[in-house]
């Protein structure tokens, strides 16, 4: 309606280069396309206008052909009242855009023949349910990855490389699948294995394996946001204590296959669909990890950008302040989408065993303030709330058009007075007599001691005694009418101890009982993302599988699913596996399976002699050969660990603690890591990013060259594996050490090349340290070369 | 390309990321070539931040209102209305509690006295004797302002932004990030001090290569992993050094045109001239006594921060880019006196005077000062009420920082905050347009260096001082 208010502006005198002629495709589509479709196109008409296409310029009648100085376009574009100026967010066109404008309608608007409108937003590609395609004729035991790829080798003209050597490819899958390489000799033992089925064989026995669990929940971690907690000093501000039991139910249910679909109903509601089962409440870490004591706001913004990112691919967050420029996502959308969280907040329940929550517990989510309204933030600023607005959980229309259903849930006394359950009453009671047992044994030892006293003495030397048997007398008292009402417990005994409330903690809230009801509102949500008609779901979660398995995700931006994002390179392949998943009962490692056995999957990474291939495809989008990866720095220290012997295979607890990392052999998983405490070698690999880690960064840097060569870690490690050589190999000749060394650290053989450069270092070294005896001397000289190995770039890489 | 060393190679590493995330379909852009965009006046930075906020009154900015109405409220002094709501309301609190960020209304007197300083005869504390004797050399800015009353304003002065906004790039990352090298051997952000409360990360959304690198003044001990944690000679490190680089060599004909490859072997051939190189330039045996003097490196009070700063010169003649040095640790910056304002004042001042006024004679003496940007800040000024009895509590509204060098014009005061040190009143500046005049000096555009998918506003870029450019 803006536009339509005229007032002649004066323009800017621009020179019209009416000579050059204007190509409307390169030089006035994409202007338009990027500052003025978001309100003129197919997602908004404001002012009833579109100008998305020649055809809805003219019919806008914004353009008139051959006079861009009587061109609305031109006029509000060019205008110098801002309030005028289009477009009315951001810079104003540049005047060389501008002046592109101008020719173009100077010199008659034209557009090519086949100038069509931006197609329906909602016939976007990721907002359809995926289909599988119904084509695929596939041939007896043919994977059905391999027969999309395969289509698209055809297509391009392409020719796949050869498959990876054996000892690459098992190296290869062994990191991918459990973290960490196979020793020498299970090398050996799959070389040897002619079975049709050895591949498979190692397959199944790595998908078993508990370290399977560890790898992959890690990565999901990583999308999760997975954060041990952090403040100033002492004060936690982030997070929540005990946050790893999330940690462990995640690597318990990746080992037990645990449905995909099923782990989000778990992370977003199961205090709702699971009320007392505190093993599953352990999933509501999701929940915990978004915590933060100063700003409610902030925190939301947080669940609502990550849970539409990390399980949906879509920016949510690019609403916050206005409706979102891509997706057919309003600004109202992100108020009602952050509405459905908005009754929740935290609190740590006992562990049977322990009073004492700060020392253990399990922080979780439950609906706290069921009736709180949602604000809206007129232009995100939440300054500034629209007093007249009441927001509603719900989803975006387009998404859910039949909206959100929500049914309250009555949850059963346990959930809201957990000290209700007898293993957390016994533990309260337990902890009282155990104190009053000592301190009955404390009088009756200062009896005895002051028996022989004149009784006045006595009585006032042992009057702290009595004294301290009745503090705890009364607390038992008191314990004896909590469990009589639980209703009235005091804070102390709840059973649960809530969070301070982000900014609005007080008196009254903290003493609130938790309600005996929950909105449902959560159980919705995840009921609805892990529906199998959902169509972002499981296109996302594939896509993220396929990341990690094969280098390079199918759809480029791994959160970004919307009209921004990218589309699939194989959408066929992507689909079918979307539904296979969904299918199959949305079991993981069914998909790993299906990748990691898939004949691409199995290919060299290697574009040697595949000059063809590599100019038809050079940054290898169609799969003609493996990508290499770097490897996480979880994985180099757990290889460097594993190699040498040491790692301690110890599943889950508590986190080592910064100070104990360096003597400690655990999985890197288990370290210490928060926004304020970062373990400095796997920093140095770029360890994931806390507050977003949808991939994580693969830099090469220096410092890693450094740690690699310095680090007490990489050098004992070294000393170590060099020694394990040694002591097979003390008296073999240079030559079948070097082979050892390599099949050992690197999973491969040394080509000819390598093993004649590698001797020759090796007597170089030998010259140098001649002042050395034997077998001192030899046994130095070796483990250079191991070090050298360590800092192959291939330790790092997977090939 | 010669000059786009290693480091300079991250901002490939950016574009590969930004690429294989899909944010490239915008064909136009491409990584920064490392020149910079218009004729550069400076070459180098050394910041020097302030942990924990340092009193504007007690230092650059004399208020003596304050002593005249001590005792008295805002409300009886010559700014009555400085407390009036829409005043206050660029405040973006995140800390609720008593112990800071409270309005004070009771005014303080000033705990020190001023002198007039240089031909320019401007003001500096008693507590600053050698940097006022430099002050020919410094504009002075004494009307900042930011929005974050706690100590995420540390993290603010550096990023532009308030820590509910989550992580963006330092301003040091930047200039890496625009710039690269000019120095094949040493890293080109470095990093020295303790951070106390903003995160120790610098590149975020440039990616981590653009982190500064935490060194220590220590030949023995310089960076982390700066040489063997277990003694080996270096005659065997080297051999082993060089054979997994003949190694890495050897397998370019297995993977032809493997660009992580190429990196990597790069990498170590740095990284083994940075283990070499650190330490020389550290080890400053070769530095006169009458130079370790003027830094106050013979006296305990002034050592510490005074090899950093000799460390800073000799950072800065190698072409070292942007040196970062953080002054005070313990709680959220060791300037943060809410309470005992003047013992702690007093002892801070004490230990940074004489090695900033050494560093900007030194720079000035050796021809360096006008290729180098010094910049002195802070994440806010405190109140002109008293919190406790001998305290000031943080205060964002007004507050100075100084710069020196580099084409920059001395002995020069830009911008004034009111009579009672509240408010920046005449010529106000948010903490991005001390960025913004550093990068213009550097020859650097802001908005050019901007990435795709990464939007920012004009209050991130900010506006180059224009009166203090030379």
């Amino acid at each position: 309606m803006r536009f339509l208010g005229f007032a002649l502006v004066l323009l800017l005198p621009l020179s019209a280069q009416a000579a050059d002629p204007v190509d409307y495709r390169k030089d006035v589509k994409p202007v338009l396309q990027e500052r003025c479709y978001a309100c003129h196109g197919a997602l908004a008409q404001k002012a009833k206008l579109r100008v998305d296409s020649g055809a809805n310029l003219l019919k806008g009648k914004v353009i008139i052909p051959g006079k861009p100085d009587d061109s609305e376009l031109i006029l509000r574009v060019s205008a110098e009242n801002e309030a005028q100026r289009m477009p009315p967010e951001g810079h104003a066109l540049k005047p060389e855009q501008i002046a592109k404008l101008k020719a173009w309608i100077e010199q008659g608007a034209k557009v090519p023949a086949d100038d069509a409108p931006e197609p329906d937003p909602l016939a976007h590609w990721a907002f359809r349910a995926p289909v599988k395609d119904a084509r695929p004729r596939l041939a007896a035991n043919e994977n059905p990855i391999d027969h999309f790829v395969q289509a698209k080798w055809k297509e391009l003209g392409l020719k796949p490389v050869a498959p990876a050597e054996q000892r690459v490819l098992l190296r290869r899958v062994y990191l991918d699948l459990i973290g960490l390489p196979p020793t020498a000799e299970q090398t050996e033992a799959f070389v040897k294995d002619a079975a049709p089925d050895a591949y498979e064989k190692v397959v199944d026995a790595l998908l078993a394996s508990p370290q399977y669990g560890e790898r992959w929940g890690r990565h999901f971690l990583d999308i999760w946001r997975y954060s041990d907690w952090w403040g100033l000093g002492a004060e936690l501000r982030n997070s929540q204590r005990h946050i790893w039991h999330w940690r462990d139910w995640t690597i318990e249910n990746f080992n037990a296959d645990l449905s995909y679909a099923e782990m989000i109903r778990q992370m977003l509601a199961a205090d709702e669909l699971y009320p007392t089962d505190e093993k599953k409440l352990r999933a509501t870490g999701y929940l915990a990890r978004s915590y933060f004591l100063f700003n409610r706001t902030s925190w939301l913004d947080e669940v609502v950008e990550h849970s539409g990112k990390g399980f949906l691919g879509l920016t949510f967050n690019c609403c916050k302040c206005h409706d979102h420029k891509y997706d057919p996502i309003k600004q109202t959308d992100y108020y009602q989408f952050r509405a459905i969280f908005e009754p929740y907040q935290l609190r740590t329940d006992l562990i049977p065993g322990e009073p004492d929550a700060t020392k253990a517990g399990i922080p979780r989510a439950f609906d706290c303030n069921l009736d709180v309204k949602t604000p809206f933030h007129i232009r995100g600023d939440e300054r500034n709330p629209d007093k007249d607005r009441a927001v509603l959980p719900d989803l975006p229309k387009f998404l859910k058009p039949d909206g959100l259903k929500v049914t309250p849930v009555k949850l059963p006394p346990e959930a809201y007075q957990p000290l209700r359950r007898p293993e957390i009453a016994m533990t309260y009671r337990v902890a009282v007599e155990t104190k009053i047992v000592a301190a009955r044994a404390n009088l009756a030892k200062s009896e005895a001691t002051h028996a022989g006293r004149f009784v006045l003495v006595r009585l006032a030397l042992i009057a702290p005694h009595h004294r301290a048997v009745a503090v705890l007398a009364a607390e038992i008292a008191a314990l004896e009418d909590a469990f009589a009402d639980p209703t009235k417990a005091p804070l102390a005994l709840r059973g649960a101890v809530k969070s301070a409330e982000s900014n609005v903690e007080s008196a009254a809230s903290k003493s609130r009982p938790y309600p005996e009801t929950s909105t449902g509102r959560r159980s919705s949500l995840a009921n609805w993302i892990s529906d199998a008609k959902n169509p972002l779901t499981a296109r996302v979660a594939v896509n993220h599988l396929w990341l990690r398995h094969f280098g390079k995700p199918l759809v480029a931006n791994v959160f970004e699913f919307g009209r921004k994002g990218s589309s699939p390179t194989h959408p066929e392949l992507l689909d079918w596996l979307a539904v296979e998943f969904a299918e199959k009962k949305w079991s993981l490692k069914h998909l790993h399976k299906l990748m990691v056995t898939s004949n691409v999957y199995r290919l060299s990474s290697s574009s040697a002699n595949a000059e063809a291939s590599a100019r038809i495809d050079p940054e290898n989008r169609a799969l003609w050969r493996m990508n290499s990866t770097r490897l996480d720095a979880n994985a180099i220290r757990d290889s460097l660990l594993h190699l040498a012997g040491e790692l301690d295979t110890t599943m889950s607890g508590p986190p080592v603690l910064a100070a104990a990392q360096e003597a400690s052999r655990r999985r890197s998983m288990y370290f210490f890591h928060s926004h304020n405490d970062h373990n400095k070698l796997l920093d140095i690999f770029d360890n994931a990013n806390v507050l977003e880690c949808y991939r994580r960064s693969e830099s090469i840097v220096p410092q890693q060259a450094l740690a690699l060569w310095n680090s007490r870690l990489a050098q004992t490690m070294a000393a170590k594996i060099n020694d394990r050589l040694h002591a097979k190999l003390k008296d073999a000749d240079d030559a079948k050490f070097v082979t050892a060394a390599f099949e050992t650290v690197l999973g491969t053989s040394p080509t000819k090349d390598e093993l004649a450069t590698c001797l020759e270092s090796l007597a170089e070294l030998r010259a140098a340290l001649k002042a050395v005896a034997e077998p001192e001397q030899g046994k130095r000289t070796r483990l250079q070369l191991v070090q050298a190995l360590i800092n192959h770039n291939d330790f790092v890489t997977v090939r | 390309m010669d000059r786009r060393n290693f480091f300079g190679f991250s901002g490939v590493a950016l574009a590969a990321m930004l690429h294989r995330d899909g944010y490239c379909a915008d064909a136009k852009w491409a990584p920064p070539d490392g020149k910079p965009h218009h004729a550069p006046k400076a070459k180098s930075v050394i910041w020097l931040f302030m942990n924990g906020g340092v009193s504007h009154m007690e230092t650059f900015d004399p208020k003596p209102a304050l002593t005249k109405f001590a005792g008295k409220t805002i409300k009886e002094s010559p700014v009555p209305d400085a407390q009036d709501p829409e005043k206050l309301a660029l405040a973006r609190v995140t800390v609720i509690n008593d112990a800071n960020g409270q309005q004070r209304n009771k005014l303080y007197p000033l705990q020190v006295g001023f002198k007039k300083y240089g031909k320019s005869g401007i003001e500096v504390s008693d507590w600053l004797p050698h940097t006022g004797s430099c002050i020919d050399d410094i504009a002075l800015i004494r009307s900042m302002w930011t929005t974050d009353d706690n100590h995420g304003a540390q993290t603010q002065f550096h990023t532009g932004r308030h820590m509910l906004d989550g992580e963006y790039p330092t301003l040091g990352a930047w200039v890496h990030y625009g710039l690269g090298s000019l120095n094949d051997n040493l890293p080109q952000f470095v990093s020295m001090g303790n951070r106390e409360y903003w995160n120790i990360k610098d590149g975020h959304y440039l990616g981590p290569a653009h982190d500064a690198v935490p060194i220590r003044v220590d030949p023995a001990n310089p960076l982390d992993y700066g040489k063997p944690e277990v003694p080996v000679t270096t005659a065997e490190q080297k051999a082993g050094f060089e054979l997994s680089g003949k190694l890495n060599k050897l397998r370019e004909k297995e993977y032809p045109g493997d660009a992580a490859l190429d990196a990597r072997i790069k990498s170590y051939e740095l990284a083994f001239k940075m283990q070499k190189s650190l330490p020389e330039l550290l080890d400053f045996g070769k530095e006169t006594e009458e130079t370790k003097k003027l830094y106050g490196i013979d006296r305990n009070e002034t050592k510490a921060f005074g090899m950093q700063l000799l460390a800073s010169r000799r950072l800065v003649e190698r072409g070292v880019r942007f040196i970062q040095i953080q002054h005070g640790a313990g709680g959220a910056g060791v300037w943060d006196a809410h309470g005992g304002l003047k013992a702690n004042h007093t002892r801070n001042c004490l230990a940074v005077d004489q090695p900033i006024g050494g560093l900007l004679k030194d720079l000035k003496r050796t021809g360096l000062l006008k290729d180098t940007i010094v910049v002195f800040c802070t994440e806010f000024g405190r109140t002109p009420g008293t919190q406790g009895s001998d305290g000031r509590d943080h205060h964002i509204y007004g507050f100075s920082v100084w710069m020196a060098g580099g084409g920059l014009k001395g002995g020069i005061v830009h911008g004034a905050t009111d009579e009672i040190g509240f408010h920046a009143v005449e010529d106000r500046h948010y903490v991005t347009d001390v960025h913004a005049t550093i990068l213009h000096q550097l020859g650097l555009d802001s908005r050019k260096l901007e990435i795709p998918g990464r939007k920012r506003l004009d209050i991130d870029h900010g506006s180059a001082i224009k009166e203090i450019i030379a």
